[in-house]
């Protein structure tokens, strides 16, 4: 447990995330050395570089509990490498990063699923890893099932599941997480038209519950929704954080004028589900 | 200990581990059975004319050395990829990683465990009977197992960012199977090495299996306490390096 990552579990505390002056530096090797053979070459040849990339600089903020706070900005801003060092995957460089509450990353669903197990058994290997306990998960195995819409299917391999059942059953499953901040990367598309329609009645059931959400989004429109604070990145840097819909017009500003040929604005990435 | 809140999720981790080695067949596990069994009567036909005269009941004694070699062996060489292999679960979401290799060590302990109940016959059936120094298991089986998580920390941890160091590692414990009184009687090491040669941590927990399943005695307290150096030496070293190199887990992986 990294000493920067303070987890206080206080109900009462208003702040939900404190990031503090948190930085991020990816090493990019200039060649890839994956083995002790490459290395020990590398030195000899007097090749032990690496260039630096940094994906943060510096960003501050606060999340409210009960806020809903949304992240924009152009591609490669580092919305995602910030998503990923609240989860706790990513490691900072420096800053700090306190979490108050139970925190549910859908960064991706369905991780540690064992293709090999049955539906019914990866409930169980899934829900601990969301950090649920056996005897929570017993009293709400019905309703994952139920939710998912796979009880005739409890029994059966995952290997032999389609991809909509188990995506159903990976989100079904880990909004019985109960967390008290949810990280979003996108809106979750799940599913046929019917499942999204659920899926996205339960985050704003979240929301209204008065459950802090993180929202890292290309989707303007569903920001301006969702989300009454956002944060604007570029290069890794806080351009501006306030008021939605004040936010917004500014990425249309800087947007238009760094108009470039990547189209950020068109390119709205619908969030990949992987099969892991 | 905080990786006690994580009790349910690395027992999880640890059926899911086994039931995906057994197969769901018996067929897999009576093969992990056997597999140490024909290795000893390999080498007993091997090495039985050289050692049978300086060693009693050659055949336990091999069998010894190969069930807890096979502990040693078969954990730290599968705990290289007990990261690697669970990359999403350390690229897409948090749990303390050191889950991961515990895990994957605490299967290769059950496995180990089973193995060495078909000792157990074999002790009745060829004349060397069980002596109440065999209650002595669980705690000389929980040392080696502490031993090879501290180990298994370090080498989980280095294969994320040197993907040869199985090849190095499967080199090792070739060597290593000669440098373990395994197919040899210790009193065979030259006395004047012999202080050199316990130095090996393996071997240690060779020789108190062998005390308490073979001769009926129990180890003396100073071989305890050198072991137990051992064990706060590797798990010390093990979770310093391990909680370093965690960091760039997620970029290296």
């Amino acid at each position: 447990m990294g000493p920067l990552f303070k987890n206080r579990d206080k109900q009462d505390c208003k702040d939900a995330i404190v990031v503090k002056d948190v930085s991020k530096c990816f090493r990019i090797p200039r060649e890839k050395k994956r083995t002790v053979y490459e290395n020990v070459l590398g030195i000899i040849k007097g090749n032990f570089g690496y260039e630096e990339f940094w994906a943060l600089r510096d960003v501050d903020f606060t999340v409210k509990r009960g806020e809903t706070f949304g992240v924009i900005g152009p591609n490669g801003s580092g919305k995602s490498t910030l998503l990923k060092i609240l989860a706790r995957v990513l490691y900072p460089e420096n800053g700090s990063v306190a979490i108050n509450g139970r925190l549910a990353p859908f960064l991706e669903l369905g991780v540690g699923f064992q293709p090999e197990l049955t539906a019914h058994d990866n409930v169980y290997l899934y829900g601990s890893i969301l950090g649920l306990m056996r005897k929570e998960l017993n009293g709400k195995y019905e309703e994952i099932f139920e939710f998912a819409e796979l009880k005739r299917f409890e029994n059966v391999k995952l290997r032999n599941f389609s991809s909509g059942m188990y995506v159903r059953l990976a989100f079904s499953t880990a909004i019985q997480a109960d967390p008290d901040i949810l990280l979003l990367d996108e809106i979750l598309a799940v599913g046929d038209e019917h499942f999204q329609k659920k899926c996205t009645d339960k985050i704003e059931e979240f929301r209204r519950s008065g459950k802090t959400i993180v929202f890292v989004s290309h989707d303007l429109d569903a920001v301006k929704k969702l989300c009454r604070k956002t944060l604007l990145l570029n290069g890794g840097e806080v351009v501006a954080l306030g008021e939605t819909g004040e936010i917004v017009e500014e990425y249309l500003g800087l947007v238009g004028n760094t108009k470039n040929d990547r189209g950020v604005k068109g390119t709205a990435k619908i969030k990949k589900l992987a099969y892991t | 200990m905080y990786l006690w809140d994580y009790r349910e999720l690395i027992g999880n981790l640890v059926v899911s581990d086994l039931k995906i080695k057994y197969a769901d067949s018996m067929l897999g596990f009576a093969w992990s059975l056997l597999n140490p069994l024909m290795m000893m009567v390999i080498l007993y036909l091997v090495f039985s004319n050289v050692y049978k005269s300086t060693q009693e009941n050659f055949v336990i004694y091999l069998l010894i050395g190969i069930l807890s070699w096979r502990f040693f062996s078969l954990v730290t060489t599968s705990s290289l990829e007990a990261i690697v292999a669970k990359e999403s679960l350390v690229k897409k979401i948090y749990i303390p990683r050191e889950i991961l290799t515990l895990s994957m060590v605490i299967s290769g302990l059950i496995s180990s465990f089973l193995e060495f109940l078909v000792l157990i016959p074999l002790l009745v059936v060829l004349g060397v009977g069980i002596y109440p120094a065999i209650l002595l298991f669980p705690v000389v089986q929980l040392l080696f197992f502490l031993i090879i998580y501290g180990l298994s920390l370090i080498l989980s941890s280095l294969y994320v960012y040197f993907r040869d160091l199985n090849q190095i590692w499967g080199v090792a414990i070739q060597l290593g199977f000669f440098l373990c009184p395994i197919v040899y009687p210790l009193s065979l090491v030259p006395a004047q090495y012999q202080a050199y040669y316990l130095l090996n941590p393996v071997t240690r927990i060779m020789v108190m299996y062998r005390d308490i399943f073979l001769s009926g005695t129990v180890p003396g307290l100073s071989d305890f306490l050198v072991v137990l150096a051992f064990v706060a030496f590797f798990l010390i070293v093990g979770n310093l390096v391990f909680s370093r190199l965690a960091r760039r887990f997620a970029e290296e992986v």
